[in-house]
């Protein structure tokens, strides 16, 4: 992956004077741990794979201490090593099935009247995300929950935002399909 | 243009993705199309669930435990350096040890050749000693001759061995 070297801004990832990098690199995480980790959360669906990725991440930080020069572009590094980890995770553990674990769908279409915990909605939203493509999941994660623009998110993914928006179109209609046919109706 | 069409561009601007002509011609389109209408607030509705389904409270201890093992695992690392560090010192240190030594020696004067001791040895009768016969050896005939002060008169010793 390509490094990031961004024009300098008054509070950059260098070492400032007086401050250790270790000092540094810890309040650069304390910074960045909600958006590095929520996002991880986001993409792989489990709190373990998530720590693992955030640990992976802060790890590429501390060894690019002073390579990623300004904050203003550290976000966006964050977000695509983030991104980068989440799919290395999912190559190295497959083969993964999605359908397997959506295994209640079935059962839930006979009986689509059936009351459906809050619990229950929300695991069959977050399956939803898992249903998706890698490409599709990370677009729609960085635009609909991470509220990233599009723009960023074509940054973020290398992509151009012709393709970007493509992504989020497809990933919000099947998402929307999946829970639905989950509950029973139909659009 | 049928509905389908449409899908993609609706799931855009449900997500407020679009802006000026290509919002106002979806909305123009959902205003008169019930259908799409309908699509259009179940997107909504869904990414509305889906946000707020995701709007996750990560707990402290979440952010503690990532941050104890990422500094673990770095001071992990710099354990290892250390150790490195330290083997190639010493490694260094010995090389550099034997380096003056090597150095010292070849500069070293080289000692005095021993003296030299002429030894005269009396004059003795040569006598020839054979070699005493191997196990794997076949027997075999020697000859010697021996040459007399007259040179008409030759001995010749023949033997076994």
């Amino acid at each position: 992956m390509a490094l990031l070297v961004m024009a300098t801004a008054a509070e950059g990832t260098r070492e400032r004077p007086g401050v250790s990098a270790t000092a540094e690199f810890e309040r650069l995480m304390r910074r960045y741990e909600r958006l590095v980790l929520a996002t991880a959360l986001r993409l792989t669906g489990s709190n373990e794979d998530a720590r693992d990725v955030s640990q992976e991440v802060f790890l590429k930080l501390y060894r690019n201490l002073g390579k990623v020069e300004a904050e203003a572009a550290l976000s966006s590094w964050l977000y695509r090593v983030t991104v980068n980890a989440c799919h290395d995770l999912r190559r190295r553990r497959r083969p993964e099935s999605p359908v397997e674990d959506a295994g209640p769908l079935e059962s839930a279409e006979a009986d689509p009247q059936q009351a459906l915990s809050e619990a229950e909605r929300r695991r069959v939203l977050q399956l939803s995300l898992r249903m998706l493509p890698e490409k599709e999941r990370a677009a729609l994660v960085l635009r609909d929950l991470e509220g990233l623009s599009t723009e960023e998110v074509a940054r973020v993914l290398g992509s151009s935002e012709a393709t970007v928006r493509s992504q989020i179109s497809k990933a919000r209609v099947k998402v929307k399909g999946f829970v639905e046919r989950y509950f029973g109706r139909r659009s | 243009m049928n509905c389908m069409d449409w899908e993609e561009r609706i799931a855009l601007y449900a997500g407020g993705d679009l802006e000026g002509a290509e919002a106002a011609a979806v909305e123009r389109h959902i205003a008169d199309c019930p259908g799409c209408q309908v699509f259009w607030s179940g997107l909504r509705e869904t990414l509305g669930q889906l946000r707020e389904t995701h709007s996750l409270e990560l707990s402290p201890a979440d952010f503690t435990a990532v941050r104890a093992r990422v500094m673990a695992e770095i001071e992990r690392g710099r354990r290892v350096w250390r150790r490195l560090a330290w083997v190639s010192g010493v490694g260094i240190a010995a090389l550099l040890l034997v380096g003056v030594a090597v150095r010292t020696k070849l500069q070293a004067p080289l000692p005095p050749p021993p003296a030299m001791v002429r030894l005269s040895i009396p004059q003795a009768p040569l006598t020839v000693r054979e070699r005493l016969p191997q196990k794997t050896m076949v027997r075999a005939t020697m000859l010697v001759k021996l040459q007399t002060a007259d040179p008409n008169i030759v001995i010749y010793w023949i033997g076994e061995y």
